[in-house]
């Protein structure tokens, strides 16, 4: 199982921060400070894989990637391949590169939801879901769509909401 | 590029990105979240776009560390509007923040459901996520048929199908009786022909979950499995997309070979050989190209198609292959690979018979030592400490050691205590061991943790030969300029000992030996200093005919140091100093340490309780998350650094100066400031017999206990405390029982715990009995109350305090017995949950004017709740696998356990249902026991046991469990951990029982005391007693006389 996806900049900034078993704000924190301080310290051209027990216990692992000003990182249990995580992380930064057209920092910062909306099509509680990136970019675009004709339908909001109830 | 339709949102998030420092982003979070809690006060006002606006503003803050704790309301409020943007923000924003046990949570599964069973399709997709990413067991229970449903209807379209796969994945995880095995086992073959692989990846997930609890039921499901693989590897039938780098779908032939290692074997003969094809081909078909990406892919599907090998134990010539490959993956220019590749062989290393093939690649694992990454440095150091044998330790010590210069500092003390403990276990000669560990020393003195130095002292006390070498060795490290503290500390040990064997070489006269470490005297610290003073006193003790000039010059120090601020130091320059003065008597007292007991050794233990300890803690937090009141049973544990510095050199003999159990002989004496008194003979020391009894069966590696525990008197405080607690709990009802028990309650107890019929209580009017009947998680007991009497037992009441997991019901119980009768009382048993509180019969009865009240506890305990069974090793090995670590698996090093030969244990658990399995562990000291078992909470679940002995000491073993549900997994370590550890029931001598009138002194006589427990702390007071024992952890060993190290200090 994944046990979360974080993607911070070079300055340690979270950018996407996802845990799919619940942490408190303020271990969250925590954990991706102790990540920077692991991943900043590292070397070009070495191994994606650092050895995290201190921080999430024996069995968990952690792989990252460097991408221009972006780290990015999964964090998973034995049960996953540890290279297929390699391989979903670098689709993952393929979708984004087709939806924003060379993805950069700004893009994810603005639209975190965005990029939230796209991690979803790619995890599922903390299990793959899908591993076709053209897939995963037609999915967003049907949702941007309907995201814009939402927006310029004005509806009276006077439906009741679940409070209402 | 702006987001789409929210300003507020980017100006906000511009806002942030211009703050200069953390003040002022916190200040412009403070002024937004005071913003929106306004806004949402008045909520009339706010349209769903301004409440989506706020709910991602949370999310953005929250992500950026700060607690956002209101809005969740707003946020779970969205899951229901009508529109999808705010909708999706409901959902996504939901499950981020709140946690699956939420309240408001549960408010929103109607509101869930709806979405799920509706028609829009991107709205059953919304909720499937949220279900599938924060779905708690309510969710479970009324969601779970309607995704099933969603999953196999050929009506939807793959894009809600492969999230409904996972969305019940989640749910079933969370409650395992959501998904049908009788039903559904044909439906998961069925979902395997799916034709688009994104449903079938996620399937493929599915069944990985599903077959890793229960494989018998998905047995249908493996050729089916392999076809898939074959499918792929021949890439027949996968669309484009899916082929990533030329690869088709690597993660579906990843998850499907990782669905493979869940089943035990495979047996069909056509299925297992295109199975083995398929690996061939990858293993064969696998080159490292120059793409990165293109490598990793492809050896994502090398790596498992490796592990799948390994799991279905292919004939020789395949593991040599794999073996050949990994060793050719070690020296790639990739990193990723050689990473990989070690791992691996640190993996292959359990398979038997490889271990000479991979020996062969020993010079390039060794040079992946300097790999540029850590990560690759830190996995060759774990292959090279596995792969260590007698054959090969001289040379991958000393490679070890070498390296220890130029290792980076995080790895530094992982070095030095393989290092060290390679050394001990593969030792070709003793004076090598010496050689390597005062090399550690040398080489990396910061690193090196006390035990190791203690280690190698111990073994040269315990080899006369190895003294003399010894003693030359520290000898030559004095002379090097600028050494380590520890070595100091080593040196002069081994010298003060042994520097005496050296007289007759060049510069080591006992004048030579002192000046030397008198020298280093004020580089040391204050914890090094009273070992050079033991040291000193031993080389004025060795140099016969004395040399008067050294003598004054060490007197002279004493007399300095008798007034040094450190008590340690202070009392031991006093000591000597008179002791000194002694003249023959003293050579008596300073006589050479006597062997230090074979054991197992410090270092490897500490090695291997590591592994326990990150178990442990995890119970611990288990523990204290589940039952937050009982917050002792968390102290209970053993501290999570296992065992403390001092038991390696602790064995000293030395009356302890600053410990809390000291006798009063000793306090005063000490606080006169005079001398204890010198017993020459040890062992009839009273207090040394004392503490023996005291601590023996739960002090770590103590003498063996020389009396029973019960025999012991409360006189130190410790046994007084304990005992004051046990009467603490005594209820002030007690009083009026002036009935004696006839038996011990607490025997019969135990003895029904065993077997299912017998008598519970008796006293002079009254018998009870039970009688029961168990079957899975229910039980019947029948309580038979018998009247012995010819008069009447009247009032007489029977009330069960019966524990949170445990429904119980007791049939009406008569107010009168009549005389001479019995009456049988039936008690249906439930049992929810596992838990290994006890139920208590609180009952009470009428003879003539007395009152007699007892609390009993019922022999309702968790061993009734199971069933063994007897695993095979086809059974047993990838159960075990499958569980990998904590909570659902979990090891302890238990201590204090009572000693017992390997086939009274074996016994003890097969009447404990726990069946031993005989044959499954190849080392004839370990047992591997299996059970089942019932509960409503868990149904039937297979319970496994792994138990270690050593046959070197029979009070410790590390016991191993595991099982599917965390709780089970704690409740029954912690239980076979009590039947186990000798708890010291506090007996007490049967008082002689003339009348019943007479008030009986103390009042607790009457009840059990472990029911008096039960009824309120139960646990509670056995883990405060043992803890109270086991709280003094030292090992006194003798009582002789002053001498030695600074392992007082750490008491």
């Amino acid at each position: 199982m994944i046990r979360g996806v974080i993607v911070m900049n070079d300055r340690g900034k979270p950018r996407l921060v996802k845990f799919y078993e619940f942490q408190p704000a303020e271990k969250q924190q925590e954990l991706i400070r102790s990540i920077y301080r692991v991943l900043c310290s590292r070397a070009e051209n070495v191994s994606n894989f650092v050895k995290v027990d201190s921080l999430f216990g024996q069995d968990v692992r952690l792989v990252y990637k460097t991408f221009a000003t972006l780290y990015f990182v999964f964090i998973f249990d034995s049960s996953e391949n540890e290279l297929a995580m390699l391989d979903l992380m670098q689709v993952f930064v393929e979708a984004l590169d087709k939806v924003f057209s060379n993805v950069c920092e700004l893009d994810v910062v603005f639209n975190f939801n965005k990029v939230h909306t796209i991690l979803d099509e790619f995890i599922l509680g903390g299990q793959v879901l899908e591993t076709n990136s053209s897939e995963v970019v037609k999915t967003v675009e049907e949702i941007s769509k309907m995201e814009r004709a939402a927006n310029s339908i004005k509806v009276v909001p006077s439906i009741p909401g679940w409070q209402g109830r | 590029m702006a987001l789409s339709g929210m300003r507020g949102l980017s100006v906000f998030i511009s806002d942030i990105r211009n703050c200069q420092n953390k003040e002022q982003e916190r200040l412009r979070v403070d002024k937004e979240l005071g913003n929106i809690r306004t806004r949402f006060k008045n909520e009339k006002g706010l349209t769903h776009y301004e409440k989506k606006k706020y709910v991602w503003k949370m999310l953005y803050i929250y992500m950026l560390g700060y607690d956002v704790d209101f809005g969740h309301m707003e946020a779970v409020s969205l899951i229901s509007a009508p529109k999808y943007p705010e909708k999706q923000v409901g959902y996504i924003v939901t499950s981020s923040l709140v946690n699956e046990n939420h309240d408001f949570l549960r408010l929103a599964i109607n509101a869930v459901r709806n979405d799920i069973i509706g028609r829009n399709e991107t709205f059953q997709c919304l909720a499937l996520t949220l279900v599938g990413n924060i779905g708690g067991r309510e969710f479970a229970e009324s969601l779970a048929p309607d995704v099933q449903k969603l999953l196999i209807s050929s009506s939807c379209r793959p894009l809600v199908r492969k999230k409904a796969a996972l969305c019940l994945l989640r749910l079933y995880r969370k409650n395992p009786d959501v998904v049908n095995v009788d039903g559904w086992s044909d439906r998961m073959a069925q979902l395997l022909d799916e034709r688009d692989l994104g449903v079938l990846t996620s399937s493929m997930s599915l069944l990985v979950s599903l077959v890793s609890n229960n494989h018998e039921a998905y047995w249908s499901c493996l050729p089916k499995c392999v076809k898939i693989l074959e499918r792929l590897a021949r890439n027949q039938d996968v669309p484009q997309e899916y082929t990533y780098y030329g690869i088709p779908s690597p993660w579906l032939q990843v998850k499907t070979m990782r669905a493979l290692q869940y089943f035990p074997t495979i047996e069909d003969p056509n299925t297992r050989r295109s199975l083995f094809e398929v690996l061939q081909r990858i293993l064969m078909g696998t080159d490292v190209v120059k793409n990165v990406n293109k490598n990793n892919a492809s050896h994502a599907v090398l790596f498992e198609a490796l592990a799948l090998v390994m799991h279905l134990d292919a004939e020789k010539e395949m593991m040599s292959q794999c073996v050949a490959l990994l060793g050719k993956f070690i020296a790639v220019r990739e990193p990723n690979i050689r990473y990989l590749g070690l791992e691996n062989m640190t993996r292959m290393l359990m398979v038997t018979d490889v271990q000479d093939i991979i020996k062969r690649h020993q010079a390039q694992i060794i040079t992946s030592l300097k790999d540029p990454d850590i990560s690759i440095r830190r996995r060759a150091l774990d292959l090279l400490y596995s792969m260590c044998d007698v054959s090969n330790a001289k040379d991958i010590v000393e490679e070890l050691l070498q390296y220890l210069t130029t290792a980076d500092f995080a790895m530094r003390e992982e070095l030095s205590l393989k290092a060290a403990i390679l050394a001990e276990k593969f030792a070709p000669d003793l004076s090598w061991y010496v050689d390597v560990i005062l090399q550690l020393i040398e080489k990396a003195g910061d690193f090196v943790s006390d035990d190791i130095w203690f280690r190698v002292v111990q073994f040269v006390t315990n080899n006369e030969d190895l003294q003399p070498y010894a003693a030359l060795k520290a000898r030559e490290y004095l002379d090097k300029p600028a050494i380590h503290e520890t070595m100091v500390k080593a040196s002069a040990y081994i010298l003060g000992e042994y520097g005496h064997l050296l007289v007759r070489r060049p510069g080591c006269s006992p004048k030579e030996i002192f000046s030397i470490i008198h020298e280093k005297l004020p580089t040391v610290s204050i914890s090094t200093i009273p070992i050079l003073l033991s040291t000193y006193a031993k080389i004025l003790m060795h140099t016969q005919p004395p040399n008067p000039e050294l003598q004054s010059q060490i007197w002279a120090i004493f007399g300095k140091y008798e007034s040094c601020i450190d008590a340690e130091i202070q009392q031991r320059a006093v000591e000597y100093h008179a002791l000194s003065r002694k003249g023959a008597a003293l050579a008596d007292i300073l006589a050479e340490m006597p062997k230090f007991p074979e054991r197992q050794s410090a270092l490897i233990k500490k090695a291997e309780d590591s592994e326990a300890d990150t178990a442990e803690q995890s119970a611990i937090k288990l523990r204290a998350q589940q039952q937050t009141s009982d917050a002792l049973v968390v102290t209970d544990q053993r501290t999570a650094n296992g065992t403390p510095p001092v038991n390696q050199l602790g064995l000293v003999k030395v009356p302890n100066t600053s410990n809390e159990w000291n006798t009063e002989n000793q306090e005063v004496t000490r606080a006169n400031g005079a001398l204890p008194v010198v017993d020459p003979q040890p062992p009839s020391t009273p207090s040394a017999d004392l503490l023996g009894d005291l601590l023996g069966p739960l002090a770590i590696e103590g003498p063996p206990p020389t009396a029973p525990q019960s025999e012991s008197i409360p006189v130190s405080g410790l046994e007084g405390g304990s005992t004051a607690d046990a009467l603490a709990l005594a209820p002030i009802e007690e009083q009026t029982n002036t009935v004696q028990p006839i038996g011990n309650i607490a025997e019969r107890f135990h003895a029904l715990c065993l077997k299912d019929s017998g008598v519970l209580y008796e006293d002079p009017h009254i018998q009870i009995g039970i009688k029961a009947e168990w079957q899975a998680s229910r039980g019947r007991l029948v309580i038979f109350l018998g009247n012995k009497n010819t008069a009447p037992l009247i009032s007489v009441q029977a009330l069960i305090l019966a524990p949170s997991h445990l429904k119980m019901e007791l049939s009406l119980v008569p107010e009168t017995i009549p005389p001479r009768a019995q009456v049988q009382c039936p008690l249906d048993v439930v049992n929810l949950q596992p838990s290994r509180d006890v139920a208590v019969l609180d009952f009470s009865y009428k003879f003539g004017t007395h009152v007699v009240n007892v609390k009993l506890r019922l022999p309702a305990v968790l061993n009734k709740f199971l069933q063994p069974i007897s695993v095979s090793a086809e059974e047993f090995f990838p159960q075990w696998r499958s569980l990998s670590g904590p909570p659902l698996k979990l090891q302890e090093v238990v201590r204090g356990i009572r000693p017992m030969p390997l086939v009274e244990l074996a016994n003890l658990f097969n009447s404990l249902q726990l069946m031993v399995c005989p044959g499954l562990d190849p080392n004839t000291n370990n047992l591997v026991a299996g059970t089942t078992f019932y509960s409503e909470s868990t149904q039937a679940m297979l319970c496994l046991i792994r138990i270690e002995t050593d046959p070197a000491d029979r009070t410790q073993l590390r016991m191993t469990i595991a099982s599917g549900d965390p709780t089970l997994t704690f409740e029954l370590k912690e239980f076979i951990k009590e039947q186990l550890v000798n708890i010291p029931v506090p007996t007490r001598a049967p008082a002689p029982m003339p009348s019943q009138a007479q008030p009986i002194s103390p009042p607790t006589a009457i009840s059990d005391p472990g029911a008096m427990l039960a009824g309120l702390l139960t646990r509670w007071a056995l883990n405060n007693r043992m803890r109270g024992l086991a709280g003094v952890k030292g090992e006194f060993y003798v009582i002789n006389l002053s001498l030695e190290l600074e392992c007082l200090e750490k008491f």
